[in-house]
């Protein structure tokens, strides 16, 4: 996949059900990031099929990757806030794109912002809140669509530890209303607490693959 | 509807926060429209004057002895008429009574030129034009070796060749003003699309960020657009004020002061300018913002 013959991933088979909660752990440069990027088509594989809802993404047209993009919501290891826009208006954004009307988005943006802990912060600017805040403006965005599937790259990177179980605790809630959960990390203790299904990858391969596990690297 | 209201605010807000770009985005078509519009009319008065030059370039005076008869004068009008380079509509006999009030008119303010006179000196004469300046030579020699009761015909009087040079040089002119006119309108559309290019590299991250979260082009493309048009339509409205103001107040002058020059601006020019820079601005913006969008929307 990247230059030379060094591949970011390699040989990863694997099937995540409809509903179910994965951690995907490994140090980094083990490729979590990369399986993320793979299944929103911000990068392609050189080889090999990805199918999300028994439909192959590899053969889907470009002008469709939007609507596949408001299916997924990701949460960004670096966020990915638009700088000039208001906690707000960047959760909003993601129900724009999708034409939703102004009346259901004044409606729905405060009250996902609320269930993440910034109902008091609707106005502030990206640049106005720690990283734990922009940590939960971006989760806050990738589920206000209600995706069917969400995937969280490191959403406890950038967090206190007594907050980062809060965040996860958040991604679980959400899980429970039906929607796939995947969740990179290398933080073991949230790993170890929560016991789901653990993914280990190590130099772009699949090491582990186990129900209710812990994170296992020393 | 609500999508539009959604993009103008985007719009005005993309503006107000890239508002040094955008006055030079504005600025860039101000500048090239405006010297675009100063081309086009200075062009048209160079070519109206031009025109009126070359009116008096093609034309030819028969002058004929008053010895000729009703008879001979017939001939000779069908002779001239036959010429095929000459405007058969344009030939006209000028008695000798017509060129004397003429002659009148003229020096009305002058009467010791005219006032002793007892019989008219002028000559009876036959005027006409040739259908392109340049054949005025070859009418001239045609007439002068051709035509039919010769020894009636007395003098034959057209445009120098100086003029004719001039008429070249005019020609010119003409060739430089289409070229100068073309390549403002490419800087203009490159400049501005470089300008926008700028505006938007500063915000690639922004576009990449819209991609992610399921924006689709088009909807990452509209705000843009529109402030490129927005841009290029105040950017044309100044160029029309400067067109305007630099008619009013510099060409009517030199009209007024100069009007031996018969300078002159087409009465229909500037209701085609204008609507033709508005639209200019406009497609302007329009283009350099979508082509700049481009290369930014690959995620």
């Amino acid at each position: 996949m990247y230059k030379g013959n060094v591949y970011a991933l390699e040989d990863i088979t694997l099937d995540i059900e409809k509903g179910e909660f994965a951690f995907l752990v490994g140090p980094s440069g083990s490729g979590k990031t990369t399986f993320i990027k793979l299944l929103i088509k911000e990068e392609e594989p050189t080889s090999g099929q990805i199918y999300i809802a028994d439909a192959n993404i590899n053969q889907l047209r470009k002008w469709k990757v939007p609507y596949l993009r408001r299916k997924i919501g990701c949460v960004f290891q670096d966020f990915k806030l638009l700088p000039h826009k208001t906690v707000f208006q960047n959760v909003a954004y993601a129900m724009e794109v999708t034409g939703k009307s102004h009346r259901l988005i004044e409606q729905q943006v405060p009250e996902v912002l609320k269930l993440v802990g910034l109902g008091h912060k609707l106005d502030a600017f990206p640049d106005e809140l720690s990283g734990g805040e922009q940590q939960r403006v971006a989760i806050a965005r990738a589920f206000i669509n209600r995706p069917p599937i969400l995937l969280a790259d490191e959403p406890t990177g950038n967090v206190d530890p007594s907050l980062g179980a809060g965040i996860v605790r958040l991604l679980e809630k959400i899980n429970s209303t039906g929607t796939t959960v995947i969740v990179a990390t290398h933080d073991k203790a949230i790993v170890d607490n929560f016991r789901k299904r653990v993914i280990a990858l190590e130099n772009g391969r699949i090491i582990r693959d186990q129900d209710r596990g812990v994170y296992g690297y020393e | 509807m609500n999508k539009a209201k959604y993009f103008a605010a985007e719009t005005w807000a993309s503006l107000r926060k890239n508002i040094i770009l955008a006055v030079a985005a504005i600025a860039v078509v101000a500048v090239s429209l405006g010297i675009l519009g100063l081309v086009v009319m200075g062009w048209n008065m160079f070519s109206n004057m031009i025109k009126n030059a070359e009116r008096k370039v093609g034309e030819v005076d028969i002058y004929l002895s008053d010895l000729t008869s009703a008879e001979e004068l017939q001939t000779i009008e069908a002779f001239l008429v036959s010429i095929p380079e000459v405007d058969a509509k344009s030939v006209y006999y000028k008695s000798k009574d017509e060129a004397l009030a003429e002659f009148k008119e003229r020096f009305k303010d002058q009467p010791e030129l005219w006032e002793y006179i007892d019989e008219n000196p002028l000559p009876n004469s036959y005027e006409l034009m040739t259908k392109d300046p340049k054949d005025v030579g070859m009418v001239v020699g045609r007439i002068g070796n051709e035509a039919p009761y010769r020894e009636r015909i007395e003098d034959i009087k057209s445009a120098s060749s100086a003029i004719e040079k001039l008429e070249n040089i005019f020609d010119k002119f003409r060739q430089i003003g289409i070229v100068a006119v073309i390549s403002l309108a490419i800087i203009a559309i490159l400049l501005v699309s470089v300008t926008i290019q700028v505006a938007i590299f500063a915000r690639r991250r922004e576009v990449g960020i819209m991609k992610l979260v399921g924006a689709t082009n088009w909807f990452i493309r509209w705000p843009f657009i529109l402030e490129g048009i927005l841009e290029g339509l105040v950017g044309s409205f100044i160029a029309i004020l400067v067109a305007l103001s630099v008619k009013v107040w510099i060409l009517d002058k030199l009209m007024e002061n100069l009007h031996f020059l018969r300078l002159s601006l087409s009465s229909g020019l500037l209701l085609v300018l204008i609507p033709c820079i508005l639209v200019g601005g406009v497609i302007i913006g329009a283009l350099g913002s979508a082509y700049s969008l481009g290369r930014f929307l690959e995620v």
